[in-house]
């Protein structure tokens, strides 16, 4: 009999001692699926829903802007760098966008709030929060003096559809400037404080406005196909716009190039430290499996001092007496992943396809760092996190046999001959 | 007519091993020279304590002599590797115990066999043979019995085939009889005694049984740790 059908019967000689070990494994599995899960989920919606609220998962804009968001910082030659964007890989879309500040004002009452203006005819809600969230009315077409608002500030300004709407703000020199919109549709995000201060314009007037020319802008906003993929398409971005800038004798005139990690600091710092506690919890869970391995492999060495005593005796190398345990700890690994992959599939489907509802723990702000999340908790694991999870385990389960593998080589054939 | 001249295979000369227990050196074996030749059939006899399992375990290669020096085959093995040692057992000794000889989670078939694959004889070849040996042993059609579903007796048959399979030089045998009734003890000195003459392999085992003693054509008489002159 070889070695690997040796460890296979051995690993066998305490079924119940095995049965609990594999199923110790299998549950760290199934912990680090669901922890995983719900973090590749929740991060990749926080991540995307954050895009979409103006900034992109990219931009393109002038240096400070997005430390200090006002008119006089501006990007030129959109066109073109709408041209370049096009067909560099990862790239989705993209977005010309105006942001700014401004007071709004109706009738009877004035509020501060933001501005995002957009070209009607490029957005929609796909890669647009607001235009998801349209509740009542409809977007103004593009060279209207239309608005939307938000549907706290459209309560706070008593506003209704077709009811007119002052918004004041600083034009590209810094001077004051304001212009009349009428109210053709209402939106409600769920976000409180977005739904209170903001409202989208169409860019053609704002440029009007503020005295941009018709190939200026506050960014360019780009939606990427995968977000796990920003960093990468950014350096493609980044190298396309400095390439071509150059040949084309375009874009001379100093831009920056962020990702939402900058422009949306507070999402990026709310996900890597959820992150991080996620990773301590996992590697506790390592550890207490781990552990459990360590003393199920410690445990049948140790009462097979004599056995492998006589092994040795009869001319079995010390070194292959290693690797027989190296191989039980194996098998112990595939038995656990196993046993956890069974018991991961029902609810990891369950989780993706159905979720459970956290409504009623949440109470009634679905928010966090200015983003909608779901109030559904499900999971989604990126392939790539699960064959992570799986060779952690596999590899936890294959070091926790390294000492008692060497422990059992290591004991001189008399002395286990002693042990009985 | 001469008897033709008989080969020295382990050749002890001088040798002692002590332990420190706590503050005391025991030395179980002291200052002793022996030679064994070729097809002996010899029991090491004596007290408990005397260091029978000691000197056997020392000529296996298992334990290394503190003094002295112990040859196998004209191989000092004091002066091999591990792994040479290791070898050198596989190939060249058959060890029997007292007791929990086999593997436990293996058959009669594959106790006898784990030597041949150990040396990394082809299938085929390791069938013929044990067969052959397990039937010798007279354990034909229990070759599918695990140890547990086996008698004292008849796993002692099991360790000797496994002992006996690789055609070593010596087989050791420390009290081999001592767990299995009185009846078993003759069967299984008959087996090794068969052994011994059909295929000449040389014996040595230690007892303390008067009986199995009788059986010996050279008794080795120890008392602590040295041979005994007066016996
Ligand atoms: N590892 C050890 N540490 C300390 N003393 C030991 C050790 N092994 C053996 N001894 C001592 O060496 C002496 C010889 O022991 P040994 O086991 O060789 O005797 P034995 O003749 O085989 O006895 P028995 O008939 O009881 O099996 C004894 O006094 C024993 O206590
Ligand atoms: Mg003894």
């Amino acid at each position: 009999m070889n070695l690997s059908g040796l460890a296979w019967r051995n690993i066998w000689r305490r079924k119940r001692r095995t049965g609990i070990t594999a199923i110790s494994i299998g549950f760290g599995v199934f912990l680090a699926v669901t922890s995983s899960g719900i973090g590749d989920y929740s991060y990749t919606n926080m991540i995307n829903a954050s895009a979409q609220m103006g900034w992109g998962h990219i931009s393109i804009e002038a240096p400070g802007y997005y430390q200090s968001p006002a008119l006089d910082k501006h990007i030129n030659q959109v066109g073109a760098i709408q041209q370049m964007l096009q067909n560099t890989p990862g790239v989705e879309s993209n977005y010309v966008r105006i942001m700014g500040q401004g007071m709004f004002a109706s009738a009877h009452k004035s509020v501060g709030g933001a501005f995002l203006a957009i070209d009607p005819n490029t957005e929609t809600g796909a890669h647009n929060l607001f235009l998801r969230s349209l509740e009542e009315g409809k977007l103004f077409a593009a060279n209207s003096s239309g608005v939307v608002v938000g549907r706290g500030m459209a309560q706070k300004l008593k506003l209704r559809l077709g009811k007119k709407l002052v918004y004041t703000t600083t034009d590209k020199k810094g001077e004051i400037v304001s212009e009349i919109a009428r109210v053709t549709g209402i939106f409600t995000t769920g976000v409180k404080e977005v739904d209170s201060a903001f409202v989208l314009l169409p860019i053609n007037a704002v440029r009007h406005t503020i005295g941009y020319k018709s190939d200026e802008a506050s960014l360019v906003a780009v939606m990427i196909e995968d977000q796990r993929y920003t960093t990468k398409v950014l350096a493609s971005v980044r190298e396309r716009l400095d390439s071509e800038s150059g040949q084309n004798n375009l874009l001379t005139q100093n831009r920056e190039i962020l990702s939402w990690r900058e422009t949306q600091s507070e999402i990026a710092g709310l996900i890597s430290l959820d992150r991080s506690s996620n990773y301590i919890s996992q590697i506790l869970i390592g550890l207490l499996i781990s552990a459990g391995i360590l003393n199920t492999l410690l445990m049948s060495v140790l009462e097979r001092t004599r056995e492998f005593g006589v092994m040795m005796a009869v001319g079995m190398a010390p070194h292959s007496l290693f690797f027989l345990v190296i191989i039980e700890s194996t098998w112990l690994a595939f038995l656990g992943l196993a046993v956890g992959i069974l018991i991961t599939i029902p609810w990891y489907f369950y989780l993706n396809r159905i979720g459970i509802d956290m409504s009623g723990a949440m109470g009634d702000d679905y928010t966090a760092g200015g983003v909608l999340i779901d109030p559904v908790l499900r999971l989604y694991l990126y392939p790539e996190t699960i064959v992570a999870i799986l060779s952690v385990v596999f590899l936890l389960t294959l070091l926790s046999g390294l000492y008692p593998a060497w422990r059992a080589g290591r004991i001189p054939p008399v002395e286990s001959l002693k042990a009985m | 007519m001469a008897p033709a001249e008989k080969k020295v295979i382990i050749s002890i000369q001088q040798v002692s091993k002590s332990y420190q227990q706590g503050k005391v050196k025991v030395n179980a074996v002291n200052d002793l020279s022996l030679d064994i030749e070729e097809g002996e059939f010899t029991a090491l006899c004596g007290p408990s304590g005397s260091g029978k399992t000691t000197l056997l375990n020392m000529i296996g290669g298992l334990d290394l002599p503190t003094e002295g020096v112990i040859k196998l085959e004209l191989q000092e093995l004091a002066q091999l590797s591990r792994m040479a040692l290791s070898h050198l057992r596989r190939d060249r000794i058959g060890f029997v115990f007292q007791a929990y000889n086999l593997i436990p989670v293996m058959t009669a078939y594959e106790n006898a066999e784990f030597v041949l694959a150990l040396q990394g004889m082809p299938k085929a070849q390791r069938r013929e043979r044990v067969m052959s040996i397990l039937k010798q042993v007279g354990l034909q059609g229990l070759e599918s019995r695990r140890p547990d579903e086996m008698s004292g007796g008849q796993q002692q048959r099991v360790a000797i085939a496994r002992a006996i399979v690789t055609h070593p030089a010596v087989v050791l045998a420390d009290e081999p009889t001592a767990n299995v009734d009185s009846e078993n003890a003759e069967a299984l000195l008959d087996l090794m005694e068969e052994l011994n003459q059909r295929e000449g392999i040389t014996f040595i085992f230690s007892t303390h049984d008067p009986r199995v003693m009788k059986r010996a054509r050279r008794l080795v008489y120890l008392r602590d740790g040295q041979l005994d002159p007066a016996a």
